[in-house]
């Protein structure tokens, strides 16, 4: 995690009614099940609970709507993941021959049951069992995210959640509805075709039916899903820790070993501890950081720690960096970050302190930077070659930006420079 | 003033030695603890004044120290040392309770420093927290939606505390903050101290959810 620039994003916002969004993404926060009705709506702009009547109606319809659903849950990516359960599925062997499998059975049977001309359940059957199988395939294919979301939605459903749990008062809650609601669903099912016509009871016995199933076997699955999602856990462990081992040999002991050899040098032991600190660190806090270190085109933010990062390992000072808001970057900003870097550097070099703060802020109209050191100082006045140079080289680029430079210095008690850059309205 | 009563709890041994070392010539360390359970128990029967409290250890970690210390004696202060640089640490001891939070790579003079501070019951905000504070307390305030305090407040920060928290962010020493804001360091503790009591008391959006962040981990 970086500190400071991801704090603004946390927040939810949920899209205004009418405003269509792109892409189509299965939903998150509004989700009940897999989040496509919430993630529709999204995209259409509408009411989830229009989309939702309109699921729940076309499902009575030969069950259109509950297949649409998991074509459509299958199909979309949840929102923040970065493929479909599909192209999951089809990548993961194991899971993919086991939805493949289901499916084999599920068409058996219904060959089976159509070549003894029982139509018990009609077109539903259809419908219900491939529903089923559909339900298989988001489960073996859906992320632990989405799993540990499932899991809690079946442990809150009502009789579901009570029913997984352990000792007789539990087996009561589960073995009487469910008979209960075998018998029924089985009842309705045998008067299929008679006075009622076949649609509606067909749905309703087959719902009734797998509601009761679902109920008997709820501990058993729960249990196997706890031991599956268990032993995954333990298996992602296993691998941080062997990543962890190998970043530590390859890094860390090649330090110590460093440092060993040069127990002699102060300089260059402190030099090797900071580097191989901050290396650790971002490593440890800010992995999405190391990418940027090289790519050096990320927000502001970014740019100051790469900043951060080079100075500290070049000049083996150390530089303490806050940043408050962020913002992506274009050429301005570059150049800002380029001028505060020299301003750095001169520090790193001139101050001869051992430590410099830099500070970068965003605020609506205007970034700021402020390098400041507690060295020896000079005569922002006096004509001295080296740093003087750096400071009009430093003011001529900020000027050039449409920005302003302040230099402030006293003799003994250390410099600051600041870096002032309006930000340009226009853009949002 | 007597030296202030030091315990010190980390679960290193490698760093409660080299602290010691440091602070050990100014300041009355009373004990040291490197776990959780045995923090606690010591803490409560030895009454320190300062407790120098390592944010990250097994068991719950400093929080639960800070949590379980402050609900039987109240006048016992924390100062948190880590060497995170998570804001989701940082502020959720904070709004626990302490009184402030440094590095570790602090040095010694300025540990000892704050550590007469936290005595003292003021704050000691470090460049980083400083920095925290004032992203926290950006834009309008945002109530988390089912505990607003009602108190509008301590949702804002005055027009000085900023100019004192950017000045700390950017490395200012509190005498340095005084000098260039034109007051009394007595003054700049009254604004910082001010800041400290916003933070734990304020229930600004992103307050909580860092502070609830740290919770689930």
């Amino acid at each position: 995690m970086r500190i400071g620039a991801n704090l603004t994003s946390t927040q939810f916002q949920r899209p205004a009614l009418g405003v269509p969004q792109h892409p189509l993404r299965r939903n998150v926060p509004d989700a009940i099940l897999g989040g496509v009705c919430a993630g529709l709506a999204c995209r259409l702009g509408v009411r989830v609970q229009t989309i939702r009547l309109f699921f729940a109606l076309s499902s009575l319809v030969f069950g259109v709507g509950a297949g649409g659903y998991l074509v459509l849950w299958l199909a979309l990516r949840r929102d923040g993941e970065d493929e479909p359960i599909a192209r999951r599925l089809e990548h993961g062997g194991r899971a993919f021959k086991t939805v493949l499998w289901s499916l084999a059975v599920v068409l058996v049977m219904l060959l089976a049951l159509s070549n003894v001309n029982l139509y018990l359940l009609g077109p539903y059957a259809w419908s219900i069992l491939l529903s089923g199988v559909g339900l298989v395939a988001v489960w073996r294919g859906a992320s632990p995210a989405e799993r540990t979301y499932l899991e809690g939605v079946v442990q809150a459903a009502p009789v579901l959640g009570a029913a997984s749990a352990r000792g007789w008062r539990a087996v009561v809650w589960r073995v009487g509805p469910a008979t209960i609601l075998i018998v029924v669903g089985l009842q309705i099912l045998s008067r299929v075709g008679g006075v009622w016509g076949a649609a509606v009871p067909a749905l309703l016995g087959g719902l009734v039916l797998i509601a009761g199933i679902l109920i008997m076997l709820a501990p058993w699955w729960l249990e196997n899903v706890r031991d599956l999602s268990r032993e995954r856990r333990d298996r992602v462990r296993a691998e941080e820790r062997a990543t962890l081992v190998t970043h530590v040999h390859d890094s860390v002991l090649q330090t110590l070993t460093l440092i060993e050899r040069s127990a002699g040098d102060r300089a260059e032991v402190i030099r090797l501890a900071r580097a191989q600190e901050r290396e650790l660190r971002a490593w440890l806090f800010a992995p999405d950081l190391i990418g940027v270190v090289s790519r050096a085109d990320g927000s502001f933010a970014d740019q100051l720690h790469v900043l951060q990062h080079d100075v500290e390992r070049d000049y083996g000072v150390r530089v303490d960096l806050v940043v408050v808001g962020d913002c992506p970057s274009d050429q301005r900003v570059r150049d800002l970050v380029a001028a505060a870097r020299e301003a750095a550097v001169n520090a790193a070099k001139w101050s001869g302190e051992e430590q410099l703060s830099v500070y970068g802020e965003v605020e609506p109209h205007e970034i700021s930077v402020y390098v400041r050191d507690a060295g020896i100082g000079f005569d922002p006045d006096a004509p001295a070659e080296d740093r003087q140079g750096l400071t009009h080289s430093i003011r001529d680029r900020i000027n050039r930006l449409g920005g302003s430079s302040v230099v402030r210095s006293t003799l003994g008690e250390g410099s600051e420079v600041t870096l002032l850059l309006p930000r340009e309205v226009a853009s949002s | 003033m007597t030296r202030p009563r030091v315990f010190l709890v980390d679960d290193h041994e490698l760093i409660r030695s080299g602290i010691k070392a440091e602070i050990a010539d100014d300041v009355d360390i009373v004990g040291q603890a490197d776990e959780v359970a045995a923090a606690i128990e010591m803490v409560i029967e030895r009454r320190p004044e300062v407790v120098l409290l390592d944010v990250h250890m097994p068991d719950g970690g400093g929080l639960r120290v800070l949590r379980e210390v402050r609900a039987t004696c109240g006048d016992v202060r924390f100062l948190a040392l880590s060497v995170s640089d998570a804001a989701e640490d940082v502020i959720a001891v904070v709004r626990a309770g302490a009184n402030g939070y440094v590095t570790k790579n602090i040095s010694g003079a300025d540990l000892i420093d704050a550590i007469w501070r936290v005595r003292a019951g003021d704050a000691v905000f470090s460049p980083l927290l400083a920095g925290f504070v004032l992203e926290a307390f950006a834009g309008d305030p945002v109530l988390s939606d089912r505990d607003s305090s009602g108190d509008p407040d301590l949702d804002q920060l005055t027009a000085r505390e900023r100019q004192v928290l950017r000045l700390i962010a950017r490395g200012y020493a509190y005498k340095q903050v005084a000098a260039e804001l034109g007051i009394s360091s007595k003054t700049v503790e009254t604004h910082v101290s001010s800041v400290l009591r916003k933070l734990q008391l304020s229930n600004r959006y992103q307050l909580s959810n860092w502070a609830n962040e740290r919770k689930l981990t």
